[in-house]
């Protein structure tokens, strides 16, 4: 009798306990299923939005088999031999950051200098630069650097106003010098004075004054050779200084300091090459292509509501790269400047401490204000007050600025934070005052952290509409802004506005193939921020 | 001689570093006192005219008014535009919390670390994706995938602006209720535990409850970011306030409706720039806004700092 009931019970506990398992069970999968609920919806909307854009549907089979053996099947065999190595995997991801960021950066500075007018860039760079670089000198020469630190920032102020003053005089003369002499002067010299350097502190002075000298030549001889052949020297000038020579600077000191790894190199190689093979290939056996939205056109062109094979987004792309550019002038400075106060500086007792106390749940509420409201605060500052035009750059560049400001603050804040309070007690034990505390040891360790936050700040400006359409910025224009003080136009209201259109191939050609556009320099910005935040993240 | 001015040079120099380090100081304290001037300066560019604005447009007419119909009827009643903003936030509200939620305590409790160092930045993408680009989304694939499911859902309607900005604000919800999970002491799971509970028990007995205000937090702020957000609603929504329907709840999501922030975007959107009642109604409206959300940052605010005190 004992044992039965012993039995029954034992049984009846077991089905408890594997139905208190199954509960459990069941609640984990629920759980992952709730993490995962927006971003699989969200990835699916993403690959509604890219089939829309590229059109994979009107292109051949063949045209799949083609870059299926050009380009994804090596690229795929390369990753997979690239991933049990890492060496190998490390220098591959250097070399892909290379190559794909001296590309990238070589197009935005032509891009950027074009619209702005290049004798004009040139100007204010020659003039704000010329002053600093004197003082620097100077600092290189003499022991005692007391004033030398106040001076470069006032020496750019300086130089600021000296290029304003002389603006009128100076512009003409500038003028009658061949475009590609401003590029060469913009992007060739600080290149080789870079390359200059880096060798120079590897390698010794003279080697340094070699390979400066080389990129120096090498941009001429690119330039002598386009003027020779009767093309424009200076987009070939542009990439010459801005991809080939960092790249090759990159990748040459990996093949060369890192035998291991050397093979990694190949990768965006690989990559690259395989879609020209595959290019080749299809123009040659003449492959029907996909109609694709993602074309030359839409980078290049300007936007036609009418023709959507025509309508392109250049004034727009470019529009949004110079606005959110200045407001990284704009908005970091202060923006740091009020992190480092709030952690470096301000008690935490007294009145003062109270202060801050207030500063940072204001900062806490700021970042909650909604967007809109931001664009009402930029009109009625930048239209009214300071009456400036409709929809120019300053204006939307300082309504954004104030909207990432408490972003900004936030996150250096925390990366002032995270540096360990050991560092500044052994500066100061060293004698260092604050300043130089924070300039030589806080800063530099908390550069990482704060450049994570940073880069985040300007992929959320980068997508921002509704401050913009309040202050009035044109949804539609057919050039990029000519400066500070012209009218321009961005990316995400170009989508807005052309989400009325109706048309099919507007609907779901165009549109979502500037999505796409928005969408990769959006993540391109998040994925940069999170390989530093993965890559400096772990130190402490 | 020469030591003298020697040290009268060093003194001249060390007076120099002193004021230099306290000019430095100024500096950035000025930095983080402009946060308040972009403050101060909200409430004075909103107020001036939304206050010219209820001199002409009474207020009581502003705030009970049943029909918003700035340009044609001179109708300038906020409730439509605020049952629009209330049907998305609700809403929104419904698909985000419990699912941000969930989201948290998987990645709290759960989640191994490799899996969390995928998932918590495939999250943040989801707040991170431009507006524009959910309301299109929202316009052109999510309204006419759910228009075979209810044919009666209108070309723009509230249902699929309520989806992408529940979507938008999953992240606002699991990023700062995981940090007040993880902040719940290791003891206390320990304990229960100990008791015999089981994971599950121990996450939502004991976990959860713990952590309570830094959850209703994270609730407020994302309501209040739902509240604020523009263009998402404003393209999928349409530009037709509507009171809300009784009883037949289901059509206040199938209709199309105005919120507020659309109603902002109409207005400046139109070409009358500058002048009149209907500009600053923007104002007004804008004030109306800043006012909700701010009052709910605020709460959550308090809300947060106590539950900070408790371990």
């Amino acid at each position: 009798m004992a044992t039965e009931e012993s039995t029954s019970d034992g049984l009846g506990r077991s089905t408890a306990l594997r139905l208190q398992h199954l509960k459990g069970r069941l609640f984990e999968v629920a759980l992952v299923a709730a993490t995962l609920v927006g971003i699989v919806s969200l990835l699916a909307l993403f690959a509604q939005i890219s089939i829309d854009a590229f059109q994979p549907g009107s292109a051949s089979p063949t045209w799949f088999l083609v870059y299926l053996g050009t380009l994804v099947a090596p690229t795929a065999a390369f990753t997979l031999y690239a991933r049990r190595r890492p060496a190998v995997r490390e220098t591959n991801a250097k070399a892909f950051a290379a190559v794909f960021g001296g590309l990238l950066l070589s197009f935005v500075t032509y891009a950027v200098v074009d619209s702005l007018s290049p004798y004009d860039v040139f100007t204010y760079v020659f003039f704000t630069s010329l002053p600093p670089a004197i003082v620097v000198a100077y600092d290189r020469t003499t022991d005692d650097r007391t004033f030398t630190g106040p001076a470069i920032p006032a020496s750019i102020v300086v130089g600021l106003a000296v290029a304003a003053l002389l603006y009128d005089v100076v512009r003409g003369p500038i003028g009658i010098a061949a475009e590609w002499i401003m590029y060469f002067g913009l992007v060739t010299v600080p290149a080789a004075l870079l390359i200059g350097t880096l060798t120079a502190s590897r390698r010794g002075r003279r080697s340094g004054v070699v390979a400066g000298g080389s990129v120096i030549v090498g941009g001429l001889a690119v330039a002598v050779a386009s003027i020779v052949t009767g093309t424009n020297a200076a987009f070939p000038v542009v990439l010459f200084s801005a991809f080939v020579v960092p790249t090759g600077y990159v990748l040459w000191r990996s093949v060369r300091t890192d035998p291991e790894g050397r093979v990694g190199v190949a990768g965006p190689f690989v990559l690259l090459g395989g879609t020209l093979l595959g290019a080749a290939v299809v123009g040659q056996f003449g492959i029907q292509n996909p109609d694709t939205f993602l074309t030359p056109t839409l980078l290049l062109e300007s936007w036609d509501g009418l023709r959507a094979n025509n309508a392109g987004v250049y004034p727009q792309i470019v529009g949004s790269i110079i606005i959110v550019g200045f407001m990284a002038v704009l908005a970091f400075p202060v923006g740091i400047g009020a992190a480092i106060y709030l952690e470096e500086y301000a008690p935490d007792s007294g009145l003062r401490g109270r202060l801050a106390t207030l500063l940072e749940i204001n900062i806490s509420n700021l970042a909650g204000v909604p967007s809109v409201v931001y664009g009402l605060l930029g009109l009625a500052l930048f239209r009214r007050t300071l009456g400036f035009g409709t929809g120019i750059v300053f204006s939307a560049a300082g309504t954004l600025g104030l909207l990432i400001l408490p972003i900004v603050i936030v996150s250096t804040q925390e990366a002032l934070r995270a540096v360990p309070d050991a560092l500044r007690q052994g500066s100061y034990g060293m004698g260092a005052s604050r300043w130089q505390t924070l300039r030589e040891v806080v800063l530099p360790e908390a550069i990482p952290g704060t450049l994570t936050g940073t880069i985040l700040a300007l992929a959320r400006a980068i997508g921002e509409t509704a401050p913009l359409v309040i202050i009035a910025v044109a949804t539609t224009k057919y050039s990029p802004p000519s400066g500070l003080f012209s009218s321009a136009t961005a990316l995400p209201l170009q989508i807005f506005a052309a989400s009325a259109n109706a048309k099919p191939e507007f609907r779901h050609g165009v549109v979502p193939a500037a999505a796409v556009v928005l969408l990769i320099l959006m993540l391109l910005m998040n994925a940069t921020a999170i390989v530093i935040r993965n890559k400096y993240g772990r130190e402490h | 001689m020469s030591s003298e001015s020697n040290e009268t040079a060093s003194l001249q120099r060390s007076g120099f570093v002193v004021r230099k380090e306290r000019l430095y100081g100024r500096l950035i304290a000025a930095c983080a006192v402009l946060t308040i001037v972009v403050t101060v300066g909200i409430i004075l560019a909103l107020s001036g005219r939304a206050l010219s604005f209820w001199s002409q447009i009474s207020p009581i007419a502003y705030f009970t008014g049943t029909s918003w119909s700035p340009v044609i009827a001179q109708n300038y009643g906020v409730l439509p535009l605020i049952s629009g903003t209330l049907i998305v936030t609700v809403c929104s509200a419904v698909i985000a919390l419990p699912i941000g939620l969930a989201a948290a305590v998987y990645l709290s409790e759960y989640a191994s670390d490799k899996a969390r160092s995928i998932l918590k930045p495939s999250l943040e993408i989801l707040a991170g994706v431009p507006t524009v680009i959910y309301g299109y989304m929202a316009l052109v694939y999510i309204t006419p995938a759910f228009k075979g499911v209810f044919p009666s859902l209108r070309t723009f309607n509230a249902l699929s602006a309520s989806i992408v900005v529940g979507i938008m604000i999953i992240p606002m919800v699991s990023s700062i209720s995981e940090d007040a999970l993880s902040a719940v002491p290791d003891s206390l799971r320990q304990g229960g535990y100990g008791l015999g509970s089981t994971k599950f028990d121990v996450s939502t007995k004991i976990v959860v409850p713990s952590a309570t205000s830094g959850i209703v937090a994270s609730y407020v702020l994302a309501i209040s970011r739902a509240i604020g957000e523009t263009m998402a609603v404003t393209m999928a929504m349409g530009m037709s306030p509507q009171m809300p329907y009784f009883p037949d709840l289901f059509r206040n999501l199938a209709e199309s409706g105005q919120t507020i922030t659309a109603a902002m975007v109409q207005i400046a959107n139109a070409d009358s720039l500058g002048t009149g009642p209907t500009y600053e109604a923007m104002f007004a409206l804008g004030m109306t806004l800043f006012a909700i959300t701010l009052t709910m940052n605020v709460f959550a605010e308090l809300v947060r700092r106590r539950f900070r005190e408790e371990y």
